[in-house]
């Protein structure tokens, strides 16, 4: 798997680690931390470029193709 | 009927026309109502129905399977039992499992291939020593054999292992349990296949829950893709997708499904008599050597939610260089094959038994690493749950609200990074 990343452009996913799942707006701390909605056709995701420019990313994805639908910059417009 | 091994059948079907033996189990459609109906037919789920029907007398039960018997995790693990975790609730509970496994093939009449080679797990440097021995004196505390290996001990137990090969994070010692092994994955799923239909329990294959239907406050039964089937109790044991079982059910629960790949090299003749892991601040690796003769390798997850059964190359790679750190010699090997399970990744890293928003629902799941070692017991202890409505104390810490309550069993230390336990 690739994520285009708005800095560097398309890496290999190695580049990049996993945060955790956006949670809900207006979820309750404990609920953000501890639980958690796993849809299966779409997941929006906190990464980071860590072994690139570092930038915190949100990433649409559908865990269930593999596939990546949209990666932006954390603070970034949708 | 259940059809017995033994010496004497084996005589009688070599000497008849090849037509002596007879399936493990039939294939009967859906009935209208059961008892219990267990949703997924994996190790936990036929462990449960077995226990169910052996144990506690129920009649009526029924396993309904999205697939196939064994389709999931419980055919793709890299088939390693133990039982040496620090934390007393995991270490009684994986012992159970362990005393269970060590006579699985005489109770269930059939040979799961139970191979007490010990598993080593190499450290690579003194402060994983002392993390060891900690481990290994909570763990004969408990009764459970523990033993540390300082370097000579390392090298006569595992003489395939060359200590003083150059390496960046050399091996200085490990911690040995003997009675751990490994058993043959897809023989725990027939083997209990088999047993459960001979007490009668319904093996359904391809029928697919869709939903869950409840009136006054109790689950009454499930939609399937075959039909409506009613049910006074149902069990979810459906581990990698428990995930999605919330969602269906309209819950959140402390669990994201995230991928655990595999792979086998070509089959060599024997080099490896024990089960190895070795974990270094850049990778890991657990591998043995099957009785085919293939060095069967696993690692750490992909890293992130996933639901595809395909591992990432980069991965593969990890566990590879790692595995080729440890044993220079196999680097000359193919991989025969590679394969990946999905995982129920829980916010500690222990497994989820409790009751499911029904009080006639109950959840087995949340396996994370340690769902194949634990089905004997995840069995026995999730039947009595389902039979008596009470939870067995060895399970009593695996429910669902000590995320709420504070009471997380943490093994690794790593907080609610699922990705990370």
């Amino acid at each position: 798997m690739r994520l285009r990343c708005p800095h560097c452009g398309p890496r290999d996913v190695e580049e990049f680690e996993f945060r955790s799942l956006v949670p809900a707006a207006g979820a309750a701390a404990f609920e953000r931390v501890y639980e958690r909605v796993n849809f299966s056709g779409q997941s929006t995701e906190y990464w980071q470029h860590v072994h690139g420019c570092r930038a915190w990313l949100v990433v649409g994805r559908d865990p269930s193709a593999g596939e990546v639908r949209a990666v932006r910059l954390l603070g970034a417009a949708p | 009927m259940l059809q017995r091994y033994s010496a004497l059948a084996l005589a009688r079907a070599a000497l008849g026309r090849g037509d002596y033996w007879r399936p493990l189990w039939g294939r009967p459609a859906p009935e209208a109502a059961y008892d219990v109906v267990v949703v997924g037919a994996g190790g936990h789920g036929l462990a449960t129905a077995y226990h169910l029907a052996r144990d506690h007398g129920i009649k009526r039960i029924a396993v309904l399977e999205k697939r196939l018997v064994g389709y999931g995790n419980v055919g793709r693990n890299t088939t390693i039992v133990r039982s040496n975790y620090l934390l007393p609730e995991n270490h009684y509970f994986y012992e159970d499992s362990l005393r269970r496994w060590q006579t699985l093939s005489r109770d269930l009449n059939y040979n799961v291939m139970y191979s007490p080679r010990g598993v080593v797990d190499l450290a690579t440097s003194d402060d994983e020593m002392t993390a060891y021995a900690r481990r290994g004196n909570a763990m004969r505390l408990a009764g459970i054999d523990a033993e540390l290996l300082d370097r000579k001990a390392l090298a006569r137990f595992v003489p395939a292992l060359d200590l003083d090969a150059p390496r960046r994070f050399p091996i200085i010692g490990g911690m040995l349990q003997r009675r751990g092994g490994t058993v043959r994955h897809d023989a725990v799923a027939w083997g209990y296949a088999r047993a459960a239909a001979a007490l009668g329990v319904h093996i359904v294959e391809d029928c697919e829950v869709t939903g869950l239907r409840t009136a006054a406050g109790i689950a009454t039964g499930v939609e399937t893709i075959r039909g409506y089937v009613a049910a006074n109790r149902i069990v979810f044991a459906v581990a990698g997708h428990t995930g999605a079982i919330g969602t269906l059910l309209g819950l959140r629960l402390p669990v994201e499904t995230h991928l655990l790949q595999a792979m086998v090299t070509e089959p060599v003749k024997p080099l490896l008599d024990t089960v190895l892991i070795y974990m270094h601040p850049h990778g890991e690796v657990y591998l043995s050597q099957s009785d085919r003769g293939g060095l069967v390798m696993g690692g750490a997850l992909d890293g992130f939610p996933s639901f595809t059964r395909e591992g990432q190359w980069s991965r593969l790679e990890d566990v590879v260089q790692s595995a080729v750190a440890l044993l220079p010699q196999i680097g000359a090997l193919r991989l025969l094959r590679q394969w990946a399970g999905t995982n129920d990744q829980t916010m500690d890293g222990s497994p989820l038994i409790d009751r499911l928003g029904w009080d006639n629902v109950f959840l087995n799941g949340g396996w994370c690493y340690g769902g194949f070692k634990a089905i004997p017991a995840s069995g026995a202890a999730c039947a009595r749950f389902v039979a008596s409505g009470t939870a067995p104390d060895l399970i009593r810490a695996f429910r669902l609200s000590r995320f709420a309550t504070g009471h997380m069993l943490d093994e690794k230390g790593a907080g609610p990074f699922p990705a990370r336990q």
